[in-house]
């Protein structure tokens, strides 16, 4: 056998034509009918990178991943992955995996033959310049290592009717890891899972990206990825929010402390004479933005003033999220 | 294009819908062949017409093929699975292709089930009964492979209606009523129009005796066109839709 070059070109450094940006939305808009699904949408995401795509129910999000996948067709602008439309590119499903619903399975077909089918539809498989046998050969192969990676080979002969979500979850995965893909697109893949497939579901993006392949996950919750992603893109009615690192969108966190002090008032003053914003919310109950609790009591202490109550405000990242997507009155 | 069909055969093997409809095509091609055999009298079996009846019951297998082309593909649409198919495979036409051929290869599969079936019961009907087969060689050939193109061809068609209509419930129902009702309708009412229908086509490929049909190659080339408008309209229409 003198075919096992394969794996040592795979670990090559990339070179020709290997443009660090993996997915490219280019002012990329849907239009369904009087529906504007995708309005204008442009990000870019590099090589290695873990993306939340998040939104309220309704944004966009399902379609913008759909015309990555050739599977809608944009009204207008493009939508680009490893710089090329994904129809054009050689070999699609072993650049690129995506897992799009739930349940996209025959209920009366095993987990098994519903990988095989798409396996052997993967096209340039040859197993010793094979015919159909060296097809099939190369196809269960690759069905086998999937099966094994989302721990799913003891059902696999089973009909995926009798299926748990968490199974058809993971059997999803497998059918979108079949060609070792370097980029993987998730749609709202934590919807219905239990606590520990999310777990699982997390476990599993992490070690993917720790390879250095490029994750495109979207969720309508902000926890569901928060403990995943780099960065995030968010967008409301097909519009971009924000693109922006995780840690950008925690910079938005400047919540406010609340302070309750008998003397609110006065405190109120000595802070405005600093320039701090202040406001009073009741008789003696501060917000004070813009300004950490150290450096109010400090204030609070040079003034003679007793504080009762000193608290950062309880705000998330959710918090920004909703703020960021709620619908601003018009 | 050979991947894509190594795909779908494997498909077409790996749930239990297309047995289903082996079973049903056995059963009721045994059924009318024994109920049309036996109910006969002797001098209705000694006719030649007759005996054609009793060995066209194969073509009924048509119907069935047809189904298990609709089926391939709409199920496809029905339980989601298009999604990871287009996603594997974007270039749509290669799936509708490849969905063609092995649908062609099962109704292949069928017609000749079906034929054998019919030569098989329908002469051992003959002997018993002890008529004297009068179909020349002509007659038997085309009602051969008469039957067995027939049937390669609704399933053929049937992925192409399937494809048009996309909904399954919709493509089965309209496949129903058109052999069921509004064809026999067309061809007993009005048979300067019914020659051209679909299933008078069928019929004429497989030299059936009735007048007011085309010749067996004018049935056969006119089935075949059936067949491709279907499959092409179909395909066109694939390749355009949004898959949502």
């Amino acid at each position: 056998m003198t075919t096992t070059s394969v794996a040592v070109e795979e670990s090559a450094p990339r070179l020709a034509g290997d443009e660090p940006v993996v997915v490219r939305a280019d002012r990329l808009t849907k239009r369904f009918g009087d529906v504007l699904a995708v309005d204008d949408l442009s990000f870019a995401l590099e090589r290695g990178t873990v993306t939340g795509f998040l939104g309220p129910n309704g944004a966009g999000k399902t379609t913008t991943l759909r015309m990555l996948l050739h599977l809608v067709a944009p009204t207008t602008g493009q939508a680009l992955v490893f710089g090329g439309r994904y129809q054009d590119l050689e070999r699609p499903a072993s650049r690129v995996g995506a897992v799009l619903e739930a349940a996209d399975f025959h209920p009366g077909r095993s987990g098994r033959d519903h990988l095989f089918a798409l396996a052997l539809a993967l096209a340039g498989d040859r197993e010793g310049g094979g015919w159909f046998l060296g097809r099939e050969r190369a196809a269960a192969k690759r069905v086998d290592r999937v099966l094994d990676l989302v721990e799913l080979t003891a059902a696999a002969h089973r009909r995926v009717g009798g299926y748990s979500l968490g199974m058809r979850q993971r059997l999803g995965l497998a059918g979108a890891l079949l060609g070792d893909p370097e980029l993987l697109i998730l749609d709202e893949p934590a919807n219905g899972l239990d606590p520990e497939g999310v777990r699982w579901l997390r476990n599993f993006m992490r070690s993917f990206a720790a390879d250095g392949k490029t994750v495109l996950v979207s969720s309508h919750v902000l926890a569901e990825v928060q403990q995943t992603v780099d960065q995030v893109v968010i967008i409301n009615k097909g519009r971009l929010v924000a693109f922006e690192p995780l840690a950008g969108l925690t910079a938005h966190l400047g919540g406010g402390v609340r302070v309750r002090a008998p003397g609110a008032h006065r405190l109120q003053q000595e802070l405005e004479r600093e320039g701090i914003r202040a406001t009073l919310l009741d008789g003696d109950e501060l917000l004070v933005e813009g300004e950490s609790s150290a450096r109010i009591g400090e204030l609070a202490f040079a003034a003679g003033i007793p504080l009762h109550e000193l608290v950062p405000r309880a705000s998330s990242l959710e918090d920004v999220f909703l703020e960021l997507t709620t619908e601003e009155p018009s | 294009m050979t991947d894509q069909l190594l795909s779908e055969l494997r498909k077409m093997r790996s749930t239990r819908t297309n047995l289903g409809l082996l079973g049903g095509m056995v059963a009721l091609v045994v059924v009318f062949l024994l109920t049309i055999g036996l109910t006969g009298t002797s001098s209705d079996l000694a006719d030649h017409d007759h005996q054609h009846r009793v060995f066209s019951v194969a073509t009924q297998a048509a119907l069935f093929a047809a189904l298990i082309g609709v089926m391939a593909i709409t199920s496809e649409f029905r339980h989601g699975t298009i999604r990871p198919t287009f996603v594997v495979t974007p270039h749509r036409g290669r799936v509708v292709a490849a969905k063609v051929i092995s649908s062609l290869l099962m109704g292949l599969l069928f017609g000749a089930l079906a034929v054998g079936l019919a030569f098989g019961i329908g002469y051992a009907v003959f002997a018993a009964r002890g008529a004297h087969l009068v179909l020349d060689r002509n007659d038997v050939l085309l009602l051969v492979l008469g039957t067995i193109a027939v049937t390669a061809l609704w399933s053929a068609l049937g992925v192409g209606l399937g494809a048009v209509v996309k909904n399954q419930v919709f493509a089965v129902i309209a496949l129903l009523v058109w052999t069921g009702l509004v064809n026999p309708i067309l061809d007993g009412a009005l048979p300067g129009v019914g020659r051209y229908t679909p299933i008078a086509a069928s019929a004429s490929l497989t030299a059936d005796p009735a007048s007011y049909l085309l010749s067996p190659l004018g049935g056969g080339l006119l089935l075949i066109a059936y067949a491709a408008v279907f499959v092409a309209a179909g395909g066109m229409l694939v390749a355009r839709r949004d898959v949502t």
